[in-house]
């Protein structure tokens, strides 16, 4: 069922037909598309994987909002728009809640499909300048 | 005074049975290789990946009919593994072979069991440390992504995040239900 569901989403993507109704939960898209790479406590790899504890920081400084979708794991994935939408807000608050701000407002399809389309290629450098150099280790 | 010729007779007679079936060399002989022993304990080779993980409190979902033969390629649970299955290099289907350690990095598909019919989540994590095993390799891709959508391709070295990076075998673990 899920990879007929998969196969459809994928098709539905490719038609850009975004505002379909979501099929696939943000858990179950975080394991299949994230948990790989960012582990299913969203912690850091030294060195090579940066760690989704603390992304909540980002939504304090200005272009930080936009970061969190044009980073290249979330712009270039093949998650669509509302699905993904729902999928950074799921991440935020369940690894980063005491980071999020008061006032923050939640994600939407649009502005997702808005700032994917400009990928990121200087990661390092942008997120430097967004929120400095973080430790590392894993917390 | 009765009970202490009692206790008098009985250490003796024991001390005497003990001296003839032992020499003080056994006895240092023994006492040295316990001491040896329980020193060189932590030196032993073990891995600590696999430590942490057990830390992490991972543990396999139980699953009704979990059928096939792990040793087999059609396993269900290899429905999008590329490797040679950890079964055939001395480890199972969820355990590295022994000298190699899990990489956390991995990538995640689903499998069908086709014993109750649902989906599962299944992580398809990397032995690492060692030389390739050359075991029954095995190559099945459901839902497998060119290399270019790297984090959804089962064609990656996924010991890259490792410590160490040379690649033994892989392990198909079960994360869970793909609708839970």
């Amino acid at each position: 069922m899920v990879r007929i569901a998969l196969a459809l989403l994928t098709f539905a993507f490719g038609l850009a037909a975004a505002g379909a109704g979501s099929a696939a939960s943000p858990r179950f898209n975080y394991i299949l598309h994230c948990q790989g790479c960012h582990l299913a406590d969203g912690g850091a790899t030294p060195g090579k994987i940066p760690p989704l504890i603390g992304t909540g920081r980002f939504l304090a400084v200005e272009g930080g909002r936009e970061f969190l979708v044009r980073v290249p794991g979330v712009s270039l994935s093949i998650v669509p728009d509302d699905e993904l939408a729902e999928l950074i807000n799921w991440m935020l608050f369940r690894f980063s809640a005491d980071d999020v701000p008061a006032d923050f407002e939640p994600y939407t399809a649009e502005e997702v499909g808005r700032y994917r389309q400009e990928p990121l290629v200087e990661v390092e450098t942008v997120r430097v300048g967004l929120i400095g150099p973080y430790d590392e280790t894993p917390e | 005074m009765d009970s202490t010729n009692w206790m008098d007779r009985r250490f003796e007679t024991g001390a005497r049975y003990l001296a003839r079936l032992t020499s003080r060399r056994s006895f240092l002989t023994r006492l040295g290789t316990l001491l040896v022993g329980a020193a060189s304990i932590p030196l032993l080779p073990m891995s600590r990946a696999a430590a942490q993980a057990a830390d992490a409190g991972f543990r396999e979902p139980d699953i009704d009919g979990d059928a096939g033969d792990p040793m087999n390629c059609n396993y269900w649970r290899y429905c999008s593994i590329d490797g040679f299955m950890s079964p055939c290099c001395g480890g199972s289907a969820s355990s590295c072979p022994p000298g190699t350690e899990m990489s956390a990095v991995t990538w995640i598909g689903t499998c069908q069991n086709p014993a109750d019919g649902n989906d599962y989540l299944i992580s398809y994590n990397d032995c690492c440390g060692k030389s390739p095993c050359g075991q029954c390799f095995c190559n099945n891709n459901e839902d497998d992504m060119p290399v270019y959508v790297t984090g959804r391709s089962n064609n990656i070295n996924w010991c890259l995040a490792h410590s160490t990076t040379a690649y033994h075998s892989t392990v198909a673990l079960v994360l869970g239900r793909a609708d839970g």
